[in-house]
């Protein structure tokens, strides 16, 4: 997206929030519920806005789910996990941040060598999908391992693989599911904001 | 959608409506920390007994608060479980493998449950006396310190508000939407995973094209009036630091210092 038009990258950017706003309240397009898992779409979300409006956008996005996840995580928790993890703002919002980045990089370094923008969108929506799984184990483990946290005295020793557990089987189906649905909401898109800049 | 977290404001004219929705917000966290520091009865009944003032004085049902713990309450429940079952020290009432419950955890767990009580009260008189827009407001002057590092305040609360007053606007859209796919025939609430990925493309392709025409008439309408940066931009409602808020101010203080000083 060019920076020739800052009143209009200022409202996608809010219209974005808005649906990620939604999307963290409202179930069938915010997560999808498949028997004990639940898959967030968000991801999914987070990829479109980096590929319309480019990778410092998408970081923005990212940010944005991650502090109304770690808000929501003491005032309105959307599972047990997250009262344990997300309180820790860096769980719940660098992780985030890391979708935009890493998948607006390699979607410019897909972009140069695959012609077909609907698989460099999807690679580089497995890849934030990817990223957000990883950092946010990696971040629970480093965090936890070290101490206990304070704020809820729970013997993190026995806590730890059920949580791995959960977050890692939720992890690669989101992956899947980025990879697929993200091309086929983001090439139309494009497509769109194409035609109206 | 009527356990959303936005869009709850009920109208009125009480004293925590009167408040600085800067001072509102800062009070909110303040009371959250000092939830955490509170670690026996007594704290935490003084900590109760604020919230029973806030809430009297909010002049809003209590029936409204009761309904913003129920879609919470199971989660609540399973949180509480977890740290009965999970947490150590104290004596052993009952161990079955990994699970046991002490005397400790019981006391701990009850605690857990009220401290969940205390964030979701403190959190809905917030939401219920406070509109949206006063709440971007409030973010706005309560990050304006940030500005000297050229942070872009103004931007950020600017889209904040753009984005809460487009939120039940998309809502109602994705309901729309979510009709019309009914219409046809589409099956939202069962089946295998690739059918509901296959559900959810043609929902979110019309919201985010609804979005997309949004922001641009936005622009448009924007620049019309004059739009060029976000920083030179005057205020319709002007929120002003009031005697309200210094006497609330006042009160939490002592009712912080009370909870560190009654601490175990």
């Amino acid at each position: 997206m060019p920076k020739k038009n800052n009143t209009l990258r200022l409202n996608l950017l809010a219209m974005f929030i808005a649906i990620i706003i939604l999307q963290t309240s409202i179930p069938l397009i915010g997560y999808i519920p498949i028997g004990p898992l639940s898959i967030t779409i968000i991801p999914a979300t987070v990829v479109i806005a980096t590929v319309l409006l480019g990778t410092v956008d998408g970081a923005i996005i990212g940010g944005v789910w991650g502090v109304i996840t770690f808000i929501r995580a003491y005032i309105w928790p959307t599972s047990p996990l997250a009262t344990i993890v997300f309180v820790n703002p860096i769980v719940s919002v660098f992780p985030r941040i890391m979708i935009g980045l890493v998948a607006g990089w390699a979607y410019m370094a897909l972009q140069k060598r695959i012609k077909r923008q609907s698989l460099s969108v999807s690679i580089a929506a497995i890849l934030g999908s990817l990223t957000n799984t990883i950092l946010v184990l990696g971040l629970i483990y480093v965090f936890y391992k070290a101490k206990a946290p304070q704020l809820y005295q729970i013997n993190m020793e026995k806590l730890l693989p059920y949580l791995i557990g959960v977050v890692g089987t939720n992890g690669i189906p989101e992956a899947i599911f980025s990879g697929v649905v993200t091309p086929l909401i983001a090439v139309p898109l494009s497509r769109v904001i194409k035609r109206r800049t | 959608m009527t356990n959303f977290l936005f869009g709850r404001y009920l109208p009125g004219n009480s004293w925590i409506h009167q408040m600085s929705p800067q001072s509102k917000l800062l009070l909110s966290f303040y009371f959250v920390i000092v939830i955490f520091f509170a670690n026996n009865l007594v704290s935490y009944g003084v900590l109760a007994l604020l919230i029973i003032v806030v809430i009297l004085l909010s002049g809003v049902s209590i029936t409204f608060f009761l309904k913003g713990i129920r879609p919470l309450i199971w989660l609540i429940i399973f949180t509480v479980g977890l740290q009965i079952l999970f947490s150590s020290g104290g004596t052993i009432l009952w161990q079955w493998g990994p699970f046991s419950i002490t005397n400790l955890s019981l006391i701990n767990g009850g605690f857990i449950f009220i401290r969940f009580l205390l964030i979701i009260m403190i959190s809905t008189v917030l939401t219920l006396t406070t509109t949206p827009l006063a709440i971007a407001d409030g973010v706005q002057t309560i990050l304006k310190p940030l500005k000297r590092v050229h942070f872009p305040v103004d931007t950020l609360a600017l889209m904040l508000s753009i984005a809460l007053r487009f939120v039940p606007t998309l809502m109602d859209e994705m309901e729309t939407i979510l009709n019309a796919q009914r219409s046809r025939g589409v099956d939202f609430g069962s089946g295998s995973l690739t059918h509901r990925v296959k559900a959810a493309v043609p929902l979110l392709v019309p919201l985010f094209t609804g979005a997309i025409n949004h922001a641009e008439n936005l622009s448009t309408a924007m620049e019309a009036r004059g739009f060029t940066d976000s920083e030179h931009r005057s205020k319709y409602r002007i929120y002003r630091w009031q005697l309200k808020d210094t006497l609330s101010w006042i009160v939490f203080l002592v009712a912080g210092g009370l909870v560190l000083y009654l601490r175990k």
